[in-house]
């Protein structure tokens, strides 16, 4: 009964932490008029293919600037995950989009999480690209961060020198609106959570701006997935300090503990498809400086990936 | 009977106590230990069993420069920013580069680590509280007089734009008195790494968007300042880094073909054009080859253990350049044979030569080339 109460105290941190961050519940906002009418698929329903699921992935700038429950969202992923055949598929929807909110009115998605939280996110992308969510995890810029630095960092060939003059200063600086230069190198490398998160939100020294940025996001997303296959269930208690708070998850506890092992046997990369909404899928010169979708290409291909 | 009573109560709370601390402990033990930081290379010497490399490597790990060598470590510098050490022709010294947040500057240091004299001044005037009025060094090199520096320098540079350019300025100068040798293309990161090569010139390697849209790198070699140069590799192979062997004959470089993938690759190299590739090692994540001055292997970083912090690597020549076949057996004396020869039985195939890891918990500077001293 010691040794149950010594393992008691050792994974309880960690488990107080998971149910605060985990299970949360989620309210899809009741549809807009307008939506009734734009909505190009009034119910998603559920993946016909057994075990599949599809997770809608956020992340946001969540330093000083913005109020805790009212920040957009700079990275939105859908994964999708088929189990049987072991194929994953990760699809980057470019922040600027423009797009009808589930909360009534158009205007860019990454402000659909600021209108309503997680709800009014996955129920604007359902309802723009027809798809069904199981589940979403968000997490915030220090959040990253931390998780990276809690794995010990993660191994990645990165692209190109990624050379930054206006980076904002926002996640240590006493002033949320200074800015500070970024140099990755590239090349393969060991990059802890401040350079992994330098390397995915830089944007300005890219061409393609938030397509280029969305990129490197998936880049470190495999990365964090194959760093994770060497952690043991006694990591935990550890991870779930460094990130407590930065985190949140509709997926319940009892489904982590079944997607763990699963992570790990995604090894295949030739299996693992990525989706940048580039041109023609997208193209410049909408309102406020959003970027327009192309329905007419975008819902063929999610309705192939994501079914 | 009362007194028996406690005695018994109060083992039973010992015996409670250490039965839930052990378990405590126990678990703390069963951690993967991937998050645990790499130790200095000063506290952990290349294992027992490890063999020594020829000269005098050396190496950066956490803003700080060491020396490998006869198979011990020395810490040359402390952690501030150092990286990217390279030897003067003569062996006498170093160039380095010193980073901060802002900036990083071209150093002359010792081979003990004391610095002589600082090359560049890329640090922005205080009273300027523009970010984007300093500058980055990274990537010296010197020609073969010893006379010129050659490095990636962020000039010029045009507001969001920065890139780095292929530089060539006297080492005794000023980067005022420097010229820039490439032209890199815009929102991309630019053109690093200069190998000055002995026909003149350099060879480097420049970022640019591929057929694809997505970001490739490919050796490029120009023998004129501010010339067009051309490309050395293609497009689809996506290589970097390129390392020069102590004859001049052979490039080493990775390759990474676009993925999450560093191959280490090989070619003959004729002072215009490198000839067919030749892949050495393609699993592992190779950074940084480098060419062991007596010629006898190549030294490359790659991570120790799955994801894990880069280790340094080392692979004999024979996995790249086979040992000559021993010669035909000698006529049997005594005379003239008659009759058919016996035909020689065929040698046993050699197992092949496999990279081997020198260090195991280091956590050496991917980005940082090594330098070799014979």
């Amino acid at each position: 009964m010691s040794s149950v109460a010594g393992g008691l105290a050792y994974f309880v941190p960690a488990a107080q932490t998971a149910l605060e961050a985990t299970g949360q519940v989620i309210q899809l906002p009741s549809p807009s008029p307008t939506s009734i009418f734009t909505s190009r698929s009034p119910s998603p329903s559920p993946s016909s293919v057994p075990g599949a699921f599809t997770v809608l992935l956020l992340g946001s700038d969540d330093d000083s600037k913005f109020s805790a429950d009212h920040v957009l969202t700079q990275s939105m992923i859908l994964v999708r995950v088929v189990p049987s055949t072991k194929e994953v598929t990760m699809l980057s929807i470019p922040r600027d989009l423009y797009v009808h909110l589930s909360t009534g009115g158009f205007a860019k998605i990454d402000g659909a999480y600021s209108y309503g939280g997680p709800g009014a996110a996955i129920a604007t992308v359902q309802q723009d690209f027809g798809v069904h969510i199981d589940d979403y995890i968000w997490v915030g810029l220090l959040g990253l961060v931390k998780l990276i630095d809690a794995i010990g960092g993660i191994d990645v060939v990165t692209s190109n020198p990624v050379m930054d003059d206006y980076y904002p200063a926002d996640i240590y600086s006493g002033w949320p609106y200074d800015y500070e230069r970024v140099a990755v190198l590239a090349g393969p490398q060991h990059l802890d959570g401040i350079h992994a998160m330098q390397y995915v939100r830089s944007r300005h020294g890219d061409l393609q701006s938030d397509f280029g940025r969305s990129q490197r996001q998936q880049q470190v997303l495999m990365a964090i997935r194959q760093k994770a296959k060497q952690l043991s269930p006694a990591d935990l208690p550890a991870i779930s300090a460094a990130i407590g708070g930065e985190l949140k998850t509709s997926i319940g506890l009892s489904k982590v503990a079944q997607l763990l092992p699963l992570a790990a046997s995604f090894d295949n990369p030739d299996q693992i498809r990525q989706i940048v909404l580039l041109p023609p899928y997208t193209h410049g010169d909408g309102p406020d400086g959003s970027i327009n979708p192309n329905w007419n290409l975008i819902l063929p291909l999610v309705r192939q990936y994501f079914p | 009977m009362m007194i028996s009573r406690f005695l018994l109560g109060a083992g039973l709370a010992v015996v409670m106590l250490v039965c839930g601390t052990t378990t405590y402990v126990y678990l703390g033990t069963k951690q993967s230990k991937v998050a645990a930081p790499a130790q200095k290379p000063t506290a952990a010497t290349p294992r027992a069993q490890a063999l020594t490399l020829p000269g005098t490597l050396y190496l950066a790990q956490s803003g700080a420069l060491y020396s490998l060598s006869a198979g011990r470590f020395h810490q040359l510098t402390p952690e501030a920013g150092w990286t990217q050490p390279s030897l003067y022709p003569d062996g006498s010294n170093l160039v380095a580069v010193k980073q901060t947040r802002a900036y990083s500057d071209v150093y002359v240091i010792n081979r003990f680590g004391t610095v002589l004299r600082q090359v560049t001044s890329n640090a922005a005037p205080a009273r300027n509280k523009d970010t984007g009025a300093n500058h980055w060094s990274f990537y010296p090199r010197l020609s073969a007089d010893g006379t010129t520096l050659w490095m990636a320098y962020d000039q010029p540079k045009y507001g969001y734009d920065v890139v780095l350019s292929i530089w060539a300025m006297p080492l005794g100068g000023t980067v005022r008195q420097g010229r820039l040798w490439t032209s890199a293309n815009d929102y991309t990161g630019g053109d690093v790494q200069p190998l000055p090569v002995r026909q003149g010139g350099a060879m480097y390697t420049k970022y640019s968007y591929g057929p694809d849209t997505k970001l490739i790198s490919q050796l490029w070699y120009t023998s004129r300042a501010a010339s067009a140069g051309r490309a050395l590799t293609t497009a689809a192979e996506d290589c970097r880094t390129p390392a020069l062997s102590p004859d001049g004959t052979q490039v080493a470089m990775i390759c990474t073909y676009e993925k999450q993938v560093s191959y280490l690759t090989i070619a003959s190299w004729n002072g215009s054009t490198l000839g067919a590739r030749r892949t050495l090692v393609s699993d592992q994540l190779v950074a940084q080859p480098t060419w062991a001055p007596d010629g006898s292997g190549i030294a490359f970083l790659a991570p120790g253990v799955a994801a894990g912090e880069f280790q340094l690597w080392w692979l004999p020549k024979a996995a790249y350049s086979p040992p000559a076949p021993s010669p035909s057996p000698s006529p049997t004396p005594g005379g003239p044979h008659n009759g058919p020869l016996p035909s020689p039985s065929p040698p046993p195939p050699a197992p092949p030569v496999k990279a081997i890891q020198v260090t195991t918990n280091d956590g050496f500077d991917a980005t940082s080339p090594l330098a070799w001293l014979g």
